[in-house]
């Protein structure tokens, strides 16, 4: 990653460079089931989460920083998941969105459904709901942008975290 | 043309079944009416010719397969059911015919070559429930994962999920104590 990799960066531009990041998530929606619905109504003038700069409708996985996993992934479906998660760049966050992609919900004793989509891909933030309204996808994006803010950008570009890490939830 | 598309045209359920019987016999195992459709239960042997039958009279002239399924009875009665729902569009009335099949080794005729649409219904019953569809062109898995192994709709499939933890209401079957 050139001169980031060779000297610790101080505290000043890693605060500027992880403000900039946190401001501009494109996103990647990744909507299976009712909850993709409510993902929708997100991008909306009312809820509106473009102005948390989450910029919606990447062109593709390899233009995305942000997946959101919203709604039921099937063990048919899960490989599917796994490919356009492996193609996006670091660094890269996922949001699970609602209770099926968090652990099968409804769906928990179905021969057919994943039970979590963390069984795949590192999840940063756990959405619940069924589904969630779509607040509850805002304070997601809102504790995804602290964790950011927190972040150590050399650690972060290293690509070592995206192993399957302590997850934060929402309230 | 223009008067068998009248609403005169359709046939009610009793005359449905009627003609069936009149055509078939003692082929035709029970006739109900459920919902404003007659349903007929018919000899697996004969299921491929009435559906043809249905098919081609002008005056029951089911043009349109709607749906097939399969259902598991056991254990409360032994074996399974194909069920396969018609339409008529000219007429606009329905049909619903049963087969049995024998709870090991079910099979049943497939209506492929009287209606194409039921190629993918009968390849989803076959996976699902494990009912072998005689004459079928290309039985091969159409929505589960390649690598499944069973049948996940059939009564006796193991769900891991409810082996590590029992389902919390009531279980089909099973005496509800007062």
């Amino acid at each position: 990653m050139g001169v980031i990799d060779k000297i610790p960066v101080p505290q000043p531009m890693k605060f500027i460079l992880n403000w900039g990041r946190r401001y501009s998530l494109w996103v990647m929606n990744f909507g299976l089931a009712c909850c993709a619905i409510e993902f929708i109504a997100v991008t909306d003038p009312k809820h509106d989460f473009i102005r948390l700069g989450v910029i919606p409708f990447a062109h593709g996985p390899r233009q995305a920083d942000l997946l959101v996993v919203a709604g039921t992934v099937t063990d048919k479906m899960a490989p599917a998941l796994k490919r356009v998660y492996d193609q996006m760049p670091e660094p890269k966050y996922v949001i699970s969105f609602g209770s099926c992609s968090n652990c099968g919900g409804p769906y928990w004793d179905s021969y057919s459904v994943t039970k979590g989509v963390d069984q795949m891909i590192p999840v940063d933030v756990y959405v619940p709901g069924c589904p969630p309204r779509p607040e509850a996808l805002l304070h997601g994006i809102i504790r995804l942008q602290e964790k950011i803010a927190g972040e150590d950008i050399r650690e972060k570009w290293s690509g070592k975290l995206t192993q399957p890490q302590e997850p934060a939830t929402t309230g | 043309m223009a008067s068998s598309r009248s609403p005169k045209s359709q046939l009610p359920p009793a005359e449905i079944a009627d003609r069936l019987r009149a055509q078939f016999g003692e082929d035709v195992l029970g006739t109900e009416e459920v919902h404003g459709h007659a349903v007929v239960t018919v000899a697996p042997g004969r299921y491929q010719e009435m559906a043809r039958f249905l098919r081609d009279d002008l005056d029951l002239a089911f043009d349109y397969f709607d749906f097939l399924s399969g259902v598991d009875y056991r254990p409360k009665e032994a074996g399974f059911e194909v069920v396969t729902h018609l339409y008529s569009t000219r007429h606009n009335h329905h049909v619903r015919l049963k087969v049995k099949c024998a709870a090991d080794d079910p099979r049943c005729p497939s209506l492929h070559e009287i209606w194409p649409g039921a190629n993918w219904h009968e390849r989803e019953t076959w996976e699902l429930l494990g009912i072998e569809f005689d004459g079928h062109p290309h039985l091969v898995k159409l929505v589960l994962p390649e690598q499944f192994e069973g049948n996940p709709l059939r009564k006796d499939f193991a769900l891991m999920t409810r082996e590590a933890k029992p389902w919390p209401g009531e279980v089909e079957g099973e005496e509800i104590e007062e």
